[in-house]
């Protein structure tokens, strides 16, 4: 069935080929690897409605989720390296399953064209937890071996790294439970059935404010403007910085010329007033890195959180 | 409050606020009723067209998408056999059957009606007391959520028909099925072959569509008939007020399942519908008449779906967390639009909650205004000649089920379910269980390892919490319910059954 789906893209990618330097000359596709309704589908809504302008093109939006957003990868990496099909990816697709899953595609792969935005992950407490900030958390988890139970989405997920990464700086083992999904995750914390959570701003600043869960730290290497009183990780005694970016890659053996094409048109589109105004209407910001800055990103998460799985193993 | 209400309505009052509410109940309906295009797909694609509009406008128009494709669903699980959405899976039964005996306008009047009612009856649960069920759901955790999977598994019982055993070796096959992809716990492949395509499991609405849709155009071109096969809309005698009212028990129990079932994060229509159904079979003085075309049937299985839309809202709306892929959805777009739910909401935005509440009944109205005119409609479907209508239905079921994920394997599930279903329906195995378990299996799995994550592998936890006990007791209670009435049935049907043989049969 792969076979068909490719021998579709390839038909409609021949027509093209010979007229590389014309690219693009007809609707480049961008794939959401994900079901509709979550941030990545309404990034994806937002930038597919703004690319025409800059692209020259219309950027359509295909949504085509599965085995947690590597059956999209898998795909486009089998498929035509033409640049009329782009993955938006992150950081669980592009570089921690890749290396540590038996899946049908391999970090490199993918050439990244812009990196769109990034959350960092707010690690939050439940209202009832016996601990208020990081050093308590880790001092509980030390004195109380797996009795810290928190609030998990998927294996390898988000919030799945962002405790095994505490979990791996502070020395402490605690027990996660997997929701599927940052809903139902951060509902059990603020019925009182879990005591913590990490998650996307967007998700928990609101509970935050309302004194539903205290928060702990941020993933990041500064404070989050939503929640500027909250420290980050380092500050709070742990080093850690996870970063869930989202961002526009092609497959590996796509021509130089087209891939700086694209490079431009994302770089055009990320300064586009309209597109910051848009993108802030979905609670979410701009922190764009160009192609090459990207590309090193990729290669120091790839290295951490092989590093990462590598300990996980022991 | 009521003078809040009021001020709700006035808020509403204008031309594009009902323009907008009306036109995504018609968009809602039309996207409802086409198999393979679901409320959650409707909602998600026209969510980035409402960034560039008001929130006055761009939100009544949501709410009016996702409550008219609930509805929409009705329309061909009653003419053609075939759910349009997963919610609509339980009227299939009782619905289509009418519809095979003429009566199909009935049906579809009471879809709607009840559609409505509970949707009414919702709405205003959630005035009075979205707050309270908010909190109630809160209480709910994995080891509740595993009892109340478990009590909804019993309704598969309420669906087998004549033969139990049949119906669960459906139930068994759809387990089944529900275990092939990634492990929900560990991220493990199950079942996948090798296949990147099933890591993520069988979809169920491609199946759903190849196991109702397929076998109904296979037999009825079997049948080689030239007549009108999809009921004719119009046919048959209307449904009086009346009689509507006659079942106005169903209708509030059923409306309190949805209610009830839709407040709970994670549970939806889909299950809503089976369990009002199965419930109802059960409490019912004529449940006989279920499976063979029961207005009470098809009045519960809509009146819960529907109740479900409004009750959805309220964990998201009181504490910003949402249910399931619709209220996601939605609460991306509450936030676009600068409405941030959760429990500033109630005090800071008191007016725009009234608002809603005002949107919410309005577009209810519509949707009573525009259902009818669809009922209407559906008569020029009844002249549609076989020949044209069957490989059209058969198309369109293609296409929905690759539009769920644009994927061709999808595809490839619709036809083997199409088979499997002629095969089934031959030897009289029933496919509602199977879609049940299908359903329901995959959330039980992951609330059970949940919970016996909390518990370190203890069953302790399924008894302990008065809630999770409560409907462990409850499960047992409609068990042995079900096994009683099997039993005094298959006494009365074989004094029943002679005697229908000694008129002929004609009954069956």
């Amino acid at each position: 069935m792969r076979k068909f789906l490719i021998g579709m893209l390839a038909t409609v990618a021949m027509t093209s080929a010979a007229a590389a330097q014309g690219f693009p000359d007809k609707p480049v596709r961008l794939v959401t690897p994900y079901a509709p309704g979550g941030s990545h589908s309404l990034h994806a809504g937002v930038i597919t409605s703004l690319a025409e302008a800059h692209l020259g093109q219309p950027l359509i939006s295909v949504i085509r989720p599965g085995g947690g957003g590597a059956i999209a990868a898998s795909e486009i990496a089998a498929g035509q390296a033409d640049g009329y099909v782009l993955l938006f990816g992150d950081p669980t697709i592009n570089s921690l399953r890749p290396q540590i899953e038996a899946l049908s595609y391999k970090v490199d792969d993918f050439v990244p064209i812009a990196r769109i935005n990034y959350s960092p992950a707010v690690f939050v407490a439940g209202a009832d937890a016996p601990f208020s900030d990081l050093k308590g958390m880790v001092e509980y988890a030390k004195a109380n071996p797996n009795k810290l139970v928190y609030s998990s989405d998927n294996v390898n997920g988000f919030t799945y790294v962002a405790f095994e990464l505490l979990k791996k700086a502070s020395g402490t083992e605690m027990k996660g439970i997997q929701f599927g999904g940052g809903g139902p995750a951060i509902a059990q914390v603020i019925g009182g059935h879990t005591m913590a959570y990490a998650g996307d701003p967007a998700l928990v600043v609101d509970h935050i404010t309302s004194g539903k869960v205290k928060p702990i730290c941020v993933t990041d290497l500064e404070r989050h403007p939503t929640v500027p009183d909250v420290p980050t990780c380092k500050e709070a005694g742990q080093d850690i910085v996870w970063q869930f970016w989202r961002g526009i890659l092609v497959k590996n053996g796509t021509p130089q010329d087209v891939i700086d094409k694209l490079r431009d048109a994302f770089k055009k589109i990320s300064d586009d007033e309209g597109f910051r105004k848009l993108i802030a209407s979905i609670r979410s910001s701009v922190n764009y890195l160009d192609g090459p800055e990207f590309a090193e990103l990729l290669e120091r998460e790839q290295a951490d959180l092989k590093a990462m799985a590598e300990n996980l193993k022991q | 409050m009521l003078d809040n209400i009021l001020e709700g309505f006035m808020l509403m009052a204008n031309f594009g606020t009902l323009a907008a509410a009306a036109v995504g109940v018609i968009a809602g309906i039309i996207t409802g009723a086409i198999p393979g295009l679901t409320a959650t797909m409707a909602v998600a694609v026209l969510v980035p067209f409402t960034f560039f509009v008001s929130p006055i406008i761009g939100i009544p128009f949501l709410l009016g998408v996702f409550k008219g494709a609930i509805y929409g669903g009705s329309i061909p699980a009653i003419t053609i056999n075939t759910p349009g959405t997963a919610a609509a899976a339980a009227t299939t039964i009782d619905g289509h059957a009418l519809a095979q005996k003429g009566q199909a306008r009935r049906a579809l009047e009471m879809a709607l009606y009840a559609c409505v009612f509970g949707d009414l009856f919702a709405t205003i649960i959630l005035i009075f007391a979205a707050q309270m069920l908010a909190q109630v759901a809160l209480e709910f955790s994995s080891p509740d959520f595993t009892m109340l999977l478990l009590f909804s598994l019993t309704m598969i019982a309420a669906v087998s028909g004549k033969s139990m055993v049949k119906g669960l070796i459906a139930a068994a096959a759809g387990a089944l099925i529900g275990v092939i992809g990634l492990d929900p716990m560990s991220g493990t492949s199950r079942f996948t072959f090798g296949v990147p395509d099933m890591m993520g499991g069988i979809s169920l609405i491609p199946l759903l569509i190849g196991m109702f849709a397929l076998p109904e155009a296979i037999i009825q071109m079997e049948r080689k008939q030239k007549t009108i096969s999809p009921i004719d809309g119009n046919a048959g005698p209307k449904l009086s007020a009346k009689e509507f009212s006659s079942h106005w028990r169903t209708l509030c129990r059923s409306s309190s399942i949805g209610a009830f079932i839709g407040a709970l994060p994670g549970m939806g229509a889909e299950i809503a519908c089976w369990i009002a159904y199965g419930v109802s079979s059960k409490r019912s003085r004529r449940p006989h008449e279920y499976g063979k075309g029961s207005m009470e049937g098809v009045a519960a299985a809509e009146s819960a779906a529907n109740a479900t839309c409004p009750a959805c809202l309220v964990p998201m709306l009181a504490f910003a967390i949402p249910g399931d892929t619709v209220t996601a959805i939605l609460l991306g777009a509450f936030m676009a639009h600068n409405i941030n739910p959760g429990p500033l909401l109630f005090q800071q935005h008191g007016e725009l909650i009234y608002a809603l509440f005002a949107v919410l009944i309005v577009s209810n109205l519509m949707l009573l205004v525009f259902g009818r005119v669809a009922i209407r409609w559906l008569r020029n479907i009844g002249f549609v000649p076989n020949g044209l209508l069957l490989p059209s239905v058969i198309a369109l079921c293609f296409a929905g089920s690759f539009a769920v994920n644009s994927s061709y394997f999808d595809m490839v599930v619709t036809l083997i379910g199409g088979v499997v279903g002629v095969l089934m329906r031959k030897m009289n195995v029933p496919v509602a269980p199977l879609i049940i378990s299908l359903l329901l299996a995959p959330s039980l799995e992951q609330n059970i390892r949940q919970s016996l994550a909390f518990s370190d592998g203890s069953l302790g936890i399924f008894v302990t919490r008065p809630i999770a006990a409560g409907l462990l007791l409850l499960t047992v209670l409609s068990i042995a319910g079900f096994a009683w009435s099997q039993i005094r049935q298959s006494k009365s049907t074989s004094d029943l059954e002679s005697t229908v043989e000694e008129q002929g049969g004609k009954a069956v």
